[in-house]
């Protein structure tokens, strides 16, 4: 066999020869010889040690030349033991075209599977997982169970649109009239909390999804991050103006049932197409309503987010409801399920329904609260319309949409 | 009846390393136990008195069983690393010597007194190829005594010594050598090696000639099987050091019985 040379200059252990034999190495069979060239006595003593440690042979030394010319030439005989456990790397293959790398063009190199492995390791897509590994417990192994149409394009749109508190100009949120002032905090208070269970929600799954569905992962981190950032603005926006508000036990109650639900396409269709569709009204309310522009701006950002949130919900109940004939009768069944939990509340908070009429009314003028008081009930009416249309994209015949719309909780999420 | 293997805890992993050897040897048919003891002397005397069936030798406690047993002892196996081992000797960046004769009247900075790579085979090459060490030249590090070396704190003082300019030059295992040097301890960058001994054996299984030979064969085939890319068996195997187990083989150990007999501990 034909030896395999590589020439080492004055290299050292610790400053590259290592890695330049590893290097070299790779090209030669296990039992093949590889000669390494040095100008270094020094670095040619402590070759044959490293060469053993490392799984090698020293086979031997050779000098060419002579004095201050001298080559040392170590043969190192390959080891037959693998460095990594695991197959050989696919060849390089053509990079992903187009010049941009998209998600969608990271799954040309590697599909995600149908079926994964609950042992499955923290495995990037394209990469080979070594043998070896501890094993894991994933829970959520089924793509279709997780999955949505295009919810690649749902992760970088997320990507792209994240703003910050920053965003908003506080310092519109100061000198409003009392009563005023009292109803935002409380309305504030009020989406706040809701946000809270929006946030818990899919912070609950994301560690039970099985990392070959990396989108679903990146999906979740985004609605979790942007729930945080939701807590973060309506909370300081509630405090903005000096006032507080209540978090109301009617509200921790519909939201206590919503954080039972431990069925991922379940929870997608009571927070993500109910629960966020329904606040997507609300918002848009607040926004058209709100006496000031820091609580005008916190909704309107805060519902850029929430429509993503429901098109995710939407998207993945729609894939449930095509792929699986059971799905429809246990979404409706988690939605009954839910509402017999709440069937000690009969409607909306009062403290919330006054507070959406005092700031929409922004004075205690009879005609101010009047129109705002029409337009509260207007903004009920919406929500139920849109709520059963969403239902109806979501791929729910109009009756069962209907029904699932009317078991919603009177607590809007 | 498992064969029982006694072993030096010189480091917490060892128990780490024989519980997975403990449970690779049941699954291989070949049920093991395992006894540590804190020194070789202990586990050399442990083999002789029949308490365990085999021992997990430093080359040094093997010789010593050896000769106890008058040659007839049995090595059944040792480790890849084991085979071809040597000792370098380090000066700083620049003293190299071309010929150990140069050493005479330097300071030499040895390991453990009962290492057999970092302080008896290196004092007997170096006098043997010429160079005139007396003990007053010679500045040894006798920690961890008993260990024979394995922990290789010694050879870390010994580095240590030689960067600073407390010695001249210092004798240590290549592997040791290899790998702190591709660790990056600092010392060792400021050094380099100029003098490099004969290969010797290390580490062996060793069993008294009374173990039963198809036990002992048995066990060893057992052992040889052990592949590293199992990956069962692959964190074991790292922690001690070896990816390929070779069958036993006393040719290595003719030099140390005779270093051992010039400096007194035969």
């Amino acid at each position: 066999m034909t030896a395999h040379r590589v020439d080492a200059g004055a290299l050292e252990l610790g400053a590259g020869l290592e890695t330049l034999v590893r290097a070299a190495l790779q090209n030669v069979p296990p039992g093949g010889e590889l000669e390494v060239a040095t100008a270094s006595r020094a670095a040619a003593f402590e070759l044959a040690g490293w060469a053993r440690v490392a799984g090698h042979e020293h086979a031997g030394d050779t000098t060419e030349g002579h004095g201050s010319n001298a080559t040392f030439v170590v043969l190192i005989k390959r080891g037959g033991h693998a460095a990594v456990l695991a197959p050989p790397l696919p060849r390089r293959a053509r990079p992903p075209a187009g010049g941009e790398l998209t998600l969608n063009g990271l799954r040309r190199v590697e599909p995600a599977p149908e079926h994964a492995d609950p042992a499955e390791g923290l495995v990037p897509i394209g990469a080979v997982a070594e043998a070896g590994a501890p094993a894991y417990e994933w829970q959520l192994n089924d793509r279709d169970r997780i999955w949505a149409a295009r919810i690649a394009s749902l992760v970088e749109r997320a990507a792209r649109a994240q703003w910050t508190s920053d965003d908003i100009p506080w310092e519109a949120a100061v000198g409003l009239p009392e009563h005023v002032e009292a109803a935002v905090a409380q309305v504030m208070t009020y989406i706040a909390q809701n946000e809270y269970a929006a946030l818990y929600v899919p912070a609950r799954f994301l560690p039970q999804v099985n990392p070959r569905y990396a989108e679903v992962l990146q999906w979740l981190a985004s609605h979790v991050h942007d729930e945080a950032r939701h807590v973060e603005v309506f909370t300081k926006r509630a405090l903005a103006g000096g006032a507080r508000g209540y978090a109301l036990a009617s509200t921790e109650l519909s939201l206590h049932s919503l954080l039972e639900e431990h069925d991922f396409s379940a929870a997608a269709l009571l927070l993500n197409v109910l629960g966020e569709g329904t606040f997507l009204d609300l918002l848009r309310f607040v926004e058209r309503h709100a006496p000031d522009a820091a609580t005008a701006a916190a909704a309107r950002l805060a519902h850029h987010d929430e429509r993503r949130h429901v098109q995710f919900g939407i998207a993945h109940v729609r894939g449930r409801l095509e792929r699986s004939s059971d799905e429809r009768e246990a979404l409706v069944a988690a939605a009954e399920a839910r509402a017999a939990k709440l069937t000690s509340l009969s409607g909306l908070n009062p403290v919330v329904t006054d507070s959406l009429v005092l700031m929409a009314a922004r004075s205690l003028r009879p005609g101010d609260l009047a129109e705002a008081g029409t337009a509260v009930r207007g903004l009920m009416q919406t929500m139920e319309r849109n709520r059963v249309r969403r239902l109806a994209a979501a791929g729910f015949d109009r009756p069962t949409a209907l029904h699932l719309s009317d078991l919603h909780t009177p607590n809007l999420m | 009846m498992d064969v029982l293997v006694g072993a030096v805890a010189y480091h917490p992993r060892i128990v780490t390393i024989w519980e997975g050897f403990r449970d690779y040897f049941t699954a291989a048919g070949a049920p093991t136990d395992y006894v540590l003891y804190s020194n070789y002397e202990r586990l050399v005397r442990a083999l002789l008195e029949g308490e365990v069936d085999i021992a997990w030798n430093t080359n040094t406690a093997y010789v010593v069983a050896e000769s106890e047993l008058d040659g007839a002892a049995l090595v059944l196996a040792m480790r890849d690393v084991d085979a071809d081992f040597r000792t370098v000797v380090l000066t700083r960046r620049g003293d190299a010597f071309s010929s150990p004769s140069e050493l005479s009247g330097k300071r030499l900075a040895l390991g453990s007194r009962d290492s057999g790579h970092a302080a008896i085979l290196p004092l007997h090459y170096l006098r043997a190829a010429g160079a005139e060490i007396p003990e007053a030249s010679v500045i040894r590090f006798d920690t961890d005594l008993g260990k024979h070396g394995d922990t290789g704190d010694s050879e870390f003082r010994v580095v240590r010594a030689v960067a600073e300019g407390a010695a001249d030059a210092g004798a240590l295992g290549d592997a040791t050598w290899a790998a702190m040097r591709a660790e990056g301890f600092p010392p060792a960058a400021e050094l380099e090696i100029a003098w490099r001994s004969p290969a010797y054996y290390h580490c062996n299984f060793t069993a008294l000639p009374s173990f039963d030979r198809e036990r002992a064969a048995r066990w060893t085939s057992a052992l040889l099987a052990m592949n590293y890319d199992d990956p069962s068996v692959r964190t074991f195997m790292d922690l001690e050091g070896v990816k390929r187990w070779l069958p036993g083989d006393k040719s290595g150990y003719a030099d140390l019985t005779a270093a051992m007999r010039e400096q007194g501990y035969l």
